[in-house]
């Protein structure tokens, strides 16, 4: 669909919105807009014609229906913290801010499950379950803003994918309203079900281009007794990548292998001071969580291998609120990491485990050849990297530089067995490079399945599943 | 303003960038509203979203750090007009807390930004009436030596001495809570608490006249020689920023350096008739906390004269926010009310500000529960160690 054929929301349109959720909850005036003209990814920005914050399935199903009779795009929004311009309304039309649907519905320690509105906050999931004895698991690093919805329609990943898996693990059930208006609800409190396809696991990812989820059903697991985490510096990335992957050859499967090179770890000790390594290449952050005895000999034989293959120091938390403080500073390395530089362009590739120091010398290579600066961090464990390209954009062609890098990072990542998007989705950011990376055939598949659930093509154009705009 | 640009807030909008090369405004810098390394350093991360007291309240974008960061761009390269509905809007509605500066790994001066917004915002008679003649009343100095008289006994007579310490009066304080800087007197040796000090300057810098408000710190600075104290976080933040750390000093900072002791618990009658040490809260002071670090010295005081306990939202704004209690009276209350009831399930005696406008505002805001039968007082914190009593060291 182009985008000459989109129906305009006209007075006419804006007033049936205003019908539906209440007047207050309808945006049209040119600052309230601008100001949900950005998510967190750099160099992207569109303005929607209205923003609409729905307090119910009902009202969302309603303005489906709307939408999709008026041929006006829709972008389901959670709290905007998205990475790949998923969020962005770059046909214009109605954003739909789902934030007003803020409950936590239930936790059940019978039943090792909780169910929440769409528009909680991951972090928010985490504390009711923990009030419980129970975690969450999915643990990505924007959690204590980003929205349970917003990470079930990314997959989102985080620190503790190796061990724990990423959300699509814990998704037990959704309520989803289709652009047609009508409510389903997939899966559900239960364990086996195989019961038709899998549209839970088809949604959970489909970073709001199938349908706008507005409830979930995740799966807890009981809290683990202790969790401890310990720092390994090394001379390079390379090296710290050749410790992961003995690690684990050790056969030790840790909640946490998290690294930094040299300038993620300036950046993230100007901030959280925590008396981190300045000097070293790499810091390589490993943990892990369960019965005591088994951690503290876990952590022991990660210590072991770590200086074995030629760590320059290690050290441990003493107690569980160092390790917090440890899993906070790496968290906030994308953020910490604007000190640099007014911009920021982070990237996600993944590779698989073997092939991490392999993947982080063509990022350097790479980096040189483009004459850009890249700071790299990453989920060590789970072969998810984060190179971060840090520019002025008032330096001439810099953007257009970084541009070009990008697209080689991610023709490496390719050819190394790996794709393009670990766990911050493929959005308007990444949509020309994803079919180097799924083939014309799956390409067609996409588009296909896209249609038969979105068959006027309102819901969020121009990401997966339809065309660039 | 930078050089060159006298006056473009006039100038024409610029077209509107083509989708999607548009980088919503980072980086444009056309009015010279703002100081661009501040404005561009933000990422919009949105990691200061859960801690803004007016994002918790809307779940909205436009009222978080990171909307009014965006909004302030399209300000700055013209792309809204300072009338802006929006525009004018957030800039009143935000409390002005800087707890958004506590959690941001950027390093974002939200603050000063906002200092800038407003100075632009509401210039030329655009802000809030009530806002220009608070500015305008506290500037002048013979109405607060006049609210002063009329409950005298914190001030002290004589010329300015250079060899003690000050202690600052405050226009709130003077006024409303005299026993508040008679007891800071109290627990500063050998202070002075001039009548002849002006005001801080703090509320026309944190309501679009920053100029006037550094003017008037400084002006103190002159007035009183030598190290101030002030029972006040707010003028706190702002003082200490023109005059250094060194020279401002807020209570309980200079109590913990002193190495303060008090004579002994602070003991109440328990329900079973027997003695038991009195239960306190804190409220923190926004601009104590975020804008000077200030927080684990109050605490530290506390628990040596009661049992302590906090409260989850301690560090969150009470609604306070300087003149915001009087300029948004119901956006005020909105904020506060989830702290009242944290506060009766807390189970406290006593809720302690370090802040004479938090201070207020808690008593005010108890005042319907303690009708209907509650118990718990909110008191200054310079009130209650005074009670403690100091122990020579």
């Amino acid at each position: 669909m182009s985008t000459a054929d989109w129906g305009v929301v006209d007075d006419e349109v804006v007033g049936r919105l205003r019908d539906i959720v209440g007047p207050e909850h309808v945006k049209v005036d040119d600052g309230a807009v601008a100001a949900f003209a950005r998510d967190a990814t750099p160099l992207y920005a569109a303005r929607p014609d209205v923003v609409v914050m729905p307090g119910s399935a009902a009202e969302v199903a309603e303005i489906l229906r709307l939408a999709t009779r008026a041929r006006v795009p829709v972008v389901p929004r959670g709290a905007g913290s998205n990475l790949a311009a998923g969020t962005l309304a770059e046909a214009g039309g109605i954003v739909l801010v789902l934030t007003r649907m803020d409950q936590i519905v239930e936790v059940n320690a019978d039943e090792l499950l909780a169910v929440v509105q769409t528009g909680v906050t991951t972090a928010e999931l985490a504390a009711a379950a923990a009030a419980d004895g129970l975690l969450y698991a999915p643990d990505p690093g924007s959690k204590t803003v980003s929205t349970v919805g917003g990470n079930v329609a990314t997959c989102a990943g985080g620190l503790r994918g190796l061990k724990y898996g990423v959300t699509r693990n814990y998704v037990l059930g959704l309520e989803a309203v289709l652009p047609t208006g009508e409510i389903i609800r997939t899966g559900g409190r239960l364990w086996k079900d195989v019961a038709g396809y899998d549209l839970t696991r088809l949604l959970t990812g489909s970073e709001g281009t199938l349908a706008v989820i507005t409830e979930v059903t995740v799966a807890l697991v009981p809290m683990p007794a202790t969790s401890r985490t310990g720092v390994a510096y090394f001379d390079s990335l390379a090296t710290a990548g050749r410790a992961v992957a003995q690690v684990i050859a050790d056969g030790v499967v840790p909640a946490t292998l998290e690294f930094l090179d040299n300038k993620c770890i300036n950046a993230v000790e100007d901030f959280a001071g925590l008396g981190l390594d300045r000097t070293a290449g790499a810091l390589l952050l490993f943990g892990d969580d369960g019965a005591p005895d088994v951690v503290e000999q876990n952590l022991e034989r990660m210590a072991r291998t770590c200086e074995k293959q030629g760590a320059s120091g290690v050290t441990m938390a003493r107690e569980v609120a160092e390790s917090e403080a440890l899993l906070a500073a790496r968290r906030c390395a994308l953020p910490a990491l604007a000190r640099l530089a007014p911009v920021t362009v982070l990237e996600d590739v993944g590779v698989p485990r073997p092939r991490i120091a392999d993947m982080v010398a063509r990022i350097d290579d790479i980096a040189e050849r483009h004459g850009i600066s890249v700071a790299t961090f990453g989920h060590a464990g789970d072969g998810n990297l984060h190179p971060t390209a840090v520019l002025d954009p008032s330096d001439g062609d810099a953007a257009e530089r970084t541009k070009a890098a990008i697209g080689a990072i991610f023709s490496a990542a390719i050819e190394l067995g790996g794709t393009i998007t670990g766990e911050h989705g493929v959005g308007a950011a990444k949509l020309p490079w994803l079919q180097d990376r799924l083939g014309a055939e799956q390409m067609a598949l996409l588009s296909r399945i896209k249609t038969a659930f979105d068959p006027a093509g309102i819901l969020n154009p121009g990401k997966t599943g339809s065309q660039e705009l | 303003m930078r050089e060159g640009d006298e006056d473009v807030s006039e100038l024409p909008i610029v077209p509107q960038v083509p989708r999607p090369v548009d980088a919503g405004d980072h980086g444009v810098h056309r009015r010279g509203i703002f100081d661009p390394e501040l404005l561009d350093r933000c990422i919009s991360c949105g990691f200061c979203l859960p801690v803004c007291p007016t994002y918790a309240l809307d779940k909205d974008e436009q009222s978080s750090p990171r909307g009014r960061i965006t909004l302030m761009r399209a300000l700055e390269s013209g792309r809204l007009e300072p009338d802006d509905p929006t525009l004018q809007h957030e800039a009143s509605y935000c409390l002005g807390c800087r707890a958004c500066e506590t959690v941001c790994p950027a390093g974002v001066e939200y603050g000063p930004m906002l200092e800038q917004w407003r100075d632009h915002q509401w210039r030329a008679g655009h802000g809030p009436a009530l806002a220009r003649w608070l500015r305008w009343a506290v500037a002048r100095r013979r109405m607060l030596q006049l609210s002063g008289l009329v409950r005298r006994f914190a001030r002290t007579r004589g010329p300015v001495r250079d060899d003690v310490a000050h202690v600052m009066l405050g226009c709130a304080e003077r006024a409303l809570f005299p026993a508040v800087s008679q007891a800071a007197r109290a627990l500063v040796p050998g202070a002075d608490a001039p009548a002849d000090q002006g005001c801080c300057g703090a509320l026309h810098a944190h309501n679009g006249d920053s100029a006037g408000g550094r003017e008037m710190a400084l002006r103190l600075g002159r007035d009183l020689p030598g190290t101030i104290v002030t029972t006040s976080g707010g003028c706190a933040a702002h003082v200490a920023e023109h005059l250094g750390r060194d020279r401002l000093v807020e209570i309980s900072d200079y109590l913990v350096r002193t190495g303060w002791k008090p004579a002994g618990r602070l003991m109440t009658k328990g329900a079973d008739g027997r003695p038991r040490p009195i239960r306190v809260t804190l409220q923190d002071s926004c601009h104590l906390r975020n804008g000077l670090g200030v927080h684990r010295q109050p605490r530290e005081l506390l628990e040596q004269i009661a049992e302590y306990v906090e409260l989850p939202s301690a560090a969150s704004c009470c609604g306070a926010a300087g003149s915001y209690s009087i300029l948004r009276p119901r956006d005020s209350k909105r904020v506060l009310a989830p702290k009242l009831d944290e506060i009766m399930a807390a189970e406290v005696d006593y809720v302690v500000a370090v802040n004479p406008g938090c201070l207020l505002q808690l008593k005010q805001g108890l005042l319907p529960r303690r009708a209907r039968g509650a118990k718990v007082k909110a008191v200054h914190l310079v009130e209650l160690l005074v009670r403690a009593g100091s122990r020579a060291e």
